[in-house]
């Protein structure tokens, strides 16, 4: 018990210490591993199952996940299989026990539809006009028509058969895309995997949020960002000279510095509830009771929008700016303003040739800073105007172009409702995860911008800036 | 002097007098519209306080309960953690790593509540579900581990030590971390058997009446908990890096062991630098919306049970305020809720702040005289 003794005397508590920051470590590592592995990993085209089972019944689709089974030994298997339009199901559990034979087909597809969502199954043949081929005939008429324009592939009927046996028809047209995934090579499936990537940042969603992309997310959210940008931007450098360069030095501006300081600490959701309550339905009612009275009781301004978003955020992160902006200001010395006024600069000649080009880093790594904090904030959009599904966009061709009474949709609310209201919440799962990959992407990526932006023009400038 | 001619004085003084004119207006207007949000909430809210008194309140309880849960499970998890490795940060770790891995966990701050909330009631609350005993073990043999890889190293040859120092130990101590995850999720079903029947809900339901929902206090508390890590971390170590180092090394050179220095020395003097951290950990806590949101079961309880969920008022008026009527009772309740998460928000970080400056000069007086 010697050692004991003097392995206590010495401390094991710096091991704790040290153990805390590796335990925080490794579960940031473990998300971050886990968005990159589920987000990533579901575009990748993967292999197909047929069983056979005990009692006859033949499955085929993706296998998810084994789970054990709750009441004996053993475990199930879950199988995507497609096929809605056939059997009224997309999922099925499968007793792992009960496996009779496993098969992976190279013929075996999977079809990407315009509605219905996936078919899984076998390509019996294909009628062009009245012909009709089969076997390999079919497979490259399939190939050479798919990347047709639309009203020409229309002559195309696809004629499928389900692992059950079924056969049904399928025009070509309502057919997005056509994979063998078992026959696939490894660079078939690279590109395959890129370009389902791409669709997902490029396409508005399919079938229920489980299919499709984010691009109306990703640019409600892009749009919403910068108006809220060029909104605070102004304000808050005006707001933070002031406080710095202008009002007198007391205990008053001290105690308002205090209060901004806090105001960034204020929870978002408070924000979202002075947004709904003055901008939404003080301001937004006037403005529906003033100008557009003719449109009501259907509200245009007095309803969630991109314009009130935008000011609510811009309220949110204002404190961010003022204060990154004063930190800026505060490290100038004063000898260069002094400088300035001795040479016969007035006050505002001063602040504009001297002051502001010197705190400029600091400005912007606060308005960095204020739209990486805003890029990620959902509680306060849900009551001021984010829309889970929005038909139109808030910036198209129609005059004025800029629709900023529109609601808009938003990465991180189109990942909350997918998530937890959607229909068939399984399938959907996985785009969820490559959107809540996107989101901390986009929000690690403008946070260390504004790291390195500061750390370099820091070393450009000096130490002063 | 031709500067002069060209532009006349008073034409300057002129443009002088109108551009601070503007900056003091728009600078006054945007602080008068920050903090009019107090105003307004007590403005929208007062019509409720006044006439209905006692019974409005009465309604938010079950509200303000399921925050405070909410909270301090989450700080019950997230402080430990925080404020250990933050001391392990500012006294122990090498100046090449902390440079490095300070920044990286200042980064976890920026990960958007709704992803961590999406992945604890997505993928967390399932397994915990079904694996309720590996976890709790996790909980409980993860930190114990980690004593005993202090335990091994002090055991261990002295070209070990030198290989391993403590260090780097932030780095090195992940590889054992994770052996000892497995091990504690391989030895669950041998601990299961022996002390809990096998079952550990079962045996929870019937000795202590306790009953499971899915997405619970746990849950939130793990999530949240990782939340405000990042924020609690950053500011205590800042707290504790500040400490004059004159006062570390007095009291090493008084015969103190390097660990004894931390707790009676640097503990005590960073002391307050601590306190405002964990307040504005507390006020992180109390505030997070989307994380409750999608944690927790979202029933307004008034249960104690770790294994229930609950509804925090950031929640509810996350919920009910969209479909409220503008001016109706619900929609008064909620913006006192409101009311309330701000109040509570703003004391805590002005008085984290005001301790922070004096702390600050405290700090500068103790470099003076050492």
């Amino acid at each position: 018990m010697k050692w004991l003794k003097s392995a206590m005397q010495q401390g094991i508590w710096p091991w704790l210490c040290a153990g805390c920051v590796a335990l925080s470590l490794l579960m940031l590592g473990a998300l971050l591993a886990l968005l990159l592995t589920r987000g990533l990993g579901h575009f990748w085209p993967s292999a197909l199952d047929e069983v056979t089972l005990q009692n006859g019944d033949v499955v085929a689709g993706e296998a998810v996940r084994d789970l054990p089974l709750p009441n004996r030994a053993g475990s199930e298997r879950l199988y995507f299989t497609g096929n809605r339009d056939v059997d009224d199901a997309r999922w099925r559990w499968v007793p792992v026990d009960t496996i009779k034979q496993q098969t992976r087909p190279a013929e075996l597809l999977r079809l990407k539809r315009r509605t219905w969502g996936d078919f899984i199954g076998y390509l019996e043949a294909v009628e062009v006009g009245g012909e009709r081929f089969s076997g390999h005939d079919a497979w490259e008429q399939v190939q050479q028509a798919l990347p047709l324009p639309a009203p020409q592939r229309a002559r195309f009927q696809l004629i499928l058969r389900t692992p059950q046996g079924d056969t049904l028809r399928q025009p070509l047209s309502t057919v997005l895309r056509i994979e063998a995934p078992n026959a696939m090579h490894v660079g078939q499936k690279l590109k395959a995997w890129g370009s389902d990537v791409w669709q997902f940042l490029s396409q508005g969603p399919r079938a229920a949020n489980t299919d499709g992309g984010v691009w109306p997310a990703i640019f409600g959210t892009m749009l919403m960002v910068i108006l809220m940008s060029v909104i605070v931007t102004p304000f808050g450098v005006l707001a933070a000279i002031y406080l710095n360069e202008i009002a007198h030095q007391g205990p008053l501006t001290r105690l308002v510095r205090i209060g901004v300081r806090n105001l960034a600490g204020v929870p978002s959701i408070v924000y979202g509830v002075f947004g709904l309550g003055v901008f939404v339905y003080g301001i937004g009612g006037s403005l529906d009771a003033w100008f557009f009275d003719d449109a009501l009781p259907s509200p245009t301004f007095g309803t969630g929008g991109l314009l009130w978003a935008s000011l609510t955020l811009a309220l949110l992160t204002l404190p961010v700016v003022i204060v990154a902006t004063e930190e800026g200001l505060a490290r100038i010395p004063d000898a260069q303003r002094e400088g300035a006024v001795a040479l016969g600069a007035t006050r505002f000649e001063m602040l504009k040739r001297i002051v502001l080009p010197m705190a400029t880093p600091a400005m912007l790594t606060g308005v960095i800073l204020a739209v990486a904090r805003a890029a990620g904030e959902v509680a306060p959009l849900m009551l001021v105007g984010v829309a889970r599904l929005a038909p139109q966009m808030p910036l198209d061709g129609e005059f004025p172009y800029l629709h900023l009474e529109r609601k808009f949709m938003h990465l991180g609310y189109h990942l909350f409702d997918t998530a937890f209201h959607g229909e068939d919440v399984q399938a959907a799962i996985p785009l969820v995860y490559a959107t809540a990959l996107l989101l901390v992407l986009i929000v690690l990526v403008l946070n260390l911008t504004a790291i390195l932006l500061r750390h370099h023009l820091r070393r450009q400038r000096g130490s002063e800036c | 002097m031709t500067r002069a001619r060209l532009f006349p004085q008073p034409l300057r003084h002129l443009q002088d007098r109108i551009a601070t004119g503007i900056i003091t207006a728009g600078g006054i207007g945007v602080l008068l519209a920050i903090l009019g949000i107090g105003v307004f909430l007590v403005w929208e809210a007062a019509p409720l306080l006044l006439h209905s008194g006692t019974d409005s309140l009465a309604m938010l309880s079950p509200l303000a309960w399921g925050t405070l849960k909410a909270a301090l499970m989450a700080l019950l998890f997230a402080l430990p953690l925080a404020l250990g490795a933050a001391a392990y940060t500012a006294f122990f770790m090498s100046a090449r790593l902390r440079s490095r891995i300070k920044p990286t966990l200042e980064m976890m701050e920026a990960i958007p509540g709704v992803v961590i909330g999406f992945i604890a009631g997505m993928l967390l609350a399932p397994w915990v579900e079904r694996h309720l005993a590996s976890t709790l073990m996790v909980i409980v043999w993860l930190p114990l581990s980690a004593g005993l890889a202090g335990l091994v190293w002090h055991l261990a040859s002295r070209r070990w030590q030198r290989r391993l120092p403590l260090s780097w130990a932030a780095l090195w101590l992940i590889p054992w971390l994770m052996a000892m995850f497995i091990l504690a999720l391989w030895l669950t079903p041998l601990v299961e058997q022996t002390f809990w029947d096998g079952d550990l809900r079962q045996y929870l339901h019937v000795a202590f009446g306790l009953d499971y929902v899915t997405r619970n206090a746990l849950i939130v508390g793990l999530a949240m908990g990782f939340a405000v890590i990042p924020s609690v971390y950053s500011l205590a170590e800042d707290a504790l890096n500040e400490v004059p180092r004159p006062l570390m090394e007095g009291a090493q050179a008084l015969g103190a062991s390097r660990w004894q220095a931390v707790v009676k020395v640097a503990l005590a003097a960073a002391g307050p630098g601590l306190f405002s951290a964990v307040m504005i950990g507390a006020g992180r806590a109390v505030g997070e919306t989307m994380i409750v949101l999608m944690a927790s079961s979202n029933a307004a309880l008034l249960s104690a049970s770790p294994f229930e969920g609950m509804r925090t008022m950031a929640a509810a008026i996350a919920i009910e305020l969209p479909e409220a009527t503008a001016g109706g009772t619900t929609y008064r309740m909620l913006v006192l809720a409101a009311l309330l998460l701000f109040l509570f928000t703003f004391l805590v970080n002005t008085l984290a702040e005001l301790v922070r400056q004096r702390l600050r000069r405290r700090y500068q007086h103790l470099g003076n005289t050492s």
